[in-house]
């Protein structure tokens, strides 16, 4: 790159009303995008030192509140991971209810979601039909565990709600409602030009950087590698229950709506299954207050991939080490490879497709390297730039 | 499909007998080895050359004696954690991420929290801890209680802007 015509251009941190703040240096030559350095931790809350200080049971509560969006995912991780390194385990019905539960979690993320992607190409009026059926899933999580988000369901050695017939009956009531929407949105986003426009092609992720750079979940399927922790390392009741993993192979923007759409239909296959075959019995085993000296390394498919949590036991009733890895994480170097090559104009649309819990495009600076010229945009700016400068574009 | 409960076997057979110093196989699909330092980055490779290429991620942890640093390492089904042990005072480990360039991240993680030297990174600054936050306060150190770590964060700022 030549001096004069390159530019960096600071994106983040921070809207603290939204979600996970991150900043991101880009490198730009005129309207392509050069090199992408990234920046987190703005939301670290030091929440592993925060969990050797409390007991298991205290930290059912803190794990909970690791992510707003998919905390049963982190819980369902942690229940299962202080239970391998306890030695005792849930009981099947406990395991299909945590099933269940996940799966409803997952379409409500990913319906949140379809509704971001809408939003950050203009097409707002699928971003607010999106989120209107959103709130059908929400209600059925809210009818199972009381909550909408951070539903509390589980403690460990099992769960803390049954689901009984008549909310069975409900929800099954509400997945019809909701095939009907995905399908809907299958046809919408593998048709309307305006989303191809904006999204074939777009931040494309070759399978062979997706696994060198360790990418997870539907970016790392959207290349075209069908890896799905449910079924390859299975857990909670997946191992019983038939479901395909959805793959597609364009490794773009639209391939990654594409596995989304796709995982939310199969996801209400899964809890309908898990409904019909939800075994009798105890929802919760007797879990002991201390846990001997142990590890475990335990993992859950959340809807943005592979989460992973490592324990440390300590012969007492907190633990020596409790180590989270969230699937954004795994996925931020797979970001910046879709991002150098592209647009500017791409960066909102791109940043978005890896689900990120992320939404600190807010405040940006605009510096040209030697430091002659300095001017602020908004993350809503940028946005807008993308938009228009599509239109002009034609 | 690579084995995880005979990955000890072919470690030593490699790198020789006094290379591997634990191993269990914990439960289906689930594998912890220990290796000294010096055999760190072979072992990476070794692994990575039986089919355990994926990353998930590095877990450091101060047992308060000594650091363990771990590369969860595995092919989606398995995991085999791989774990060597230094000694608190400069942590030192060459950095792996020539062989898994998705390590970069994690390494910086580790850095940041325990003050592992990974050599060879191109870049250890911070990336979790907030500017300011003072140099040599590694958080997950057992040496450092929560309430002396706000302790040290609530203290005067001095010359260089760190508490």
């Amino acid at each position: 790159m030549s001096k004069g015509t390159s530019f960096e251009i600071p994106i983040g941190p921070q809207h603290p009303a939204l979600k996970e703040p991150e900043s991101f240096t880009f490198v730009v030559d005129g309207e392509n995008v050069v090199d992408v350095k990234p920046r987190i931790g703005y939301n670290h809350r030091g929440i592993e030192k925060a969990l050797e200080a409390r007991t298991y049971l205290q930290n059912l509560y803190l794990i909970e509140r690791v992510c707003g969006i998919c905390s049963h995912a982190h819980v369902f991780c942690y229940s299962q991971n202080v239970e391998e390194a306890a030695g005792i385990e849930a009981p099947p019905r406990a395991k299909y209810i945590r099933t269940i539960v996940a799966e409803l979690e997952r379409i409500h993320s990913h319906l949140l979601w379809v509704g971001i992607a809408a939003h950050e190409i203009g097409f707002d009026t699928l971003f607010m039909y999106a989120w209107r059926d959103r709130e059908v899933v929400m209600d059925l999580l809210e009818l199972i565990s009381g909550n909408r988000v951070n539903y509390a369901m589980n403690t460990i050695g099992g769960v803390r709600r049954d689901i009984q017939s008549d909310v069975a009956e409900e929800v099954r009531k509400g997945l019809q409602k909701l095939e009907e929407r995905a399908k809907y949105y299958t046809g919408i986003c593998t048709s309307e030009r305006t989303i191809l426009r904006r999204a074939v092609g777009v931040g494309i992720l070759k399978p062979a950087d997706a696994l060198t750079l360790s990418a997870v979940g539907p970016t790392l399927r959207a290349s075209g590698i069908g890896r799905d922790i449910r079924r390859d390392d299975p857990y909670g009741a997946y191992d019983e229950i038939p479901f395909n993993v959805i793959t597609h192979d364009g490794c773009d923007v639209a391939s990654r709506v594409i596995v989304r759409l796709g995982e939310t239909l199969e996801a209400i296959g899964i809890v309908r299954y898990a409904l019909e075959h939800l075994p009798e019995g105890e929802i919760k085993v007797r879990a002991p207050r201390t846990v001997a000296s142990n590890e475990s390394v335990s993992r859950v498919e959340a809807p943005r991939g592979e989460l992973i949590h490592y324990i440390r036991s300590n012969d007492t009733d907190k633990p020596e080490r409790y180590k989270i890895r969230s699937p954004t994480l795994g996925n931020i170097l797979s970001v910046c490879k879709m991002l150098v090559g592209g647009y500017v104009a791409d960066i909102p649309i791109v940043l978005a497709a890896i689900d990120p819990c992320f939404s600190c495009t807010d405040r940006m600076a605009f510096v040209d390297i030697e430091g002659e010229r300095e001017w602020h945009m908004t993350g809503e700016e940028l946005r807008r730039y993308g938009i228009k400068w599509y239109e002009a574009k034609g | 499909m690579p084995d995880p409960s005979s990955i000890a076997d072919v470690l030593k057979e490699k790198l020789g007998a006094e290379s591997v110093l634990e191993f269990k196989a914990q439960r289906q699909r689930r594998a912890y080895v220990t290796v000294g330092p010096a055999f760190i980055k072979d072992a990476i490779r070794i692994l990575m050359e039986a089919g355990f290429k994926h990353l998930s991620t590095i877990t450091g942890l101060d047992t308060g004696s000594e650091i363990e640093v771990i590369y969860h390492l595995g092919d989606y089904s398995n995991v085999v954690s791989l774990r060597t042990k230094l000694q608190r005072d400069s942590p030192e480990l060459p950095s792996c991420i020539d062989l898994l360039p998705g390590a970069s991240l994690y390494e910086r993680e580790v850095h940041d929290l325990l003050g592992v030297n990974f050599k060879g990174h191109p870049d250890l600054s911070p990336l979790v801890l907030p500017e300011g936050w003072p140099s040599g306060l590694y958080p997950l150190r057992k040496n450092h209680t929560i309430e002396d770590i706000t302790k040290r964060l609530d203290a005067p700022l001095n010359e260089g802007g760190q508490p």
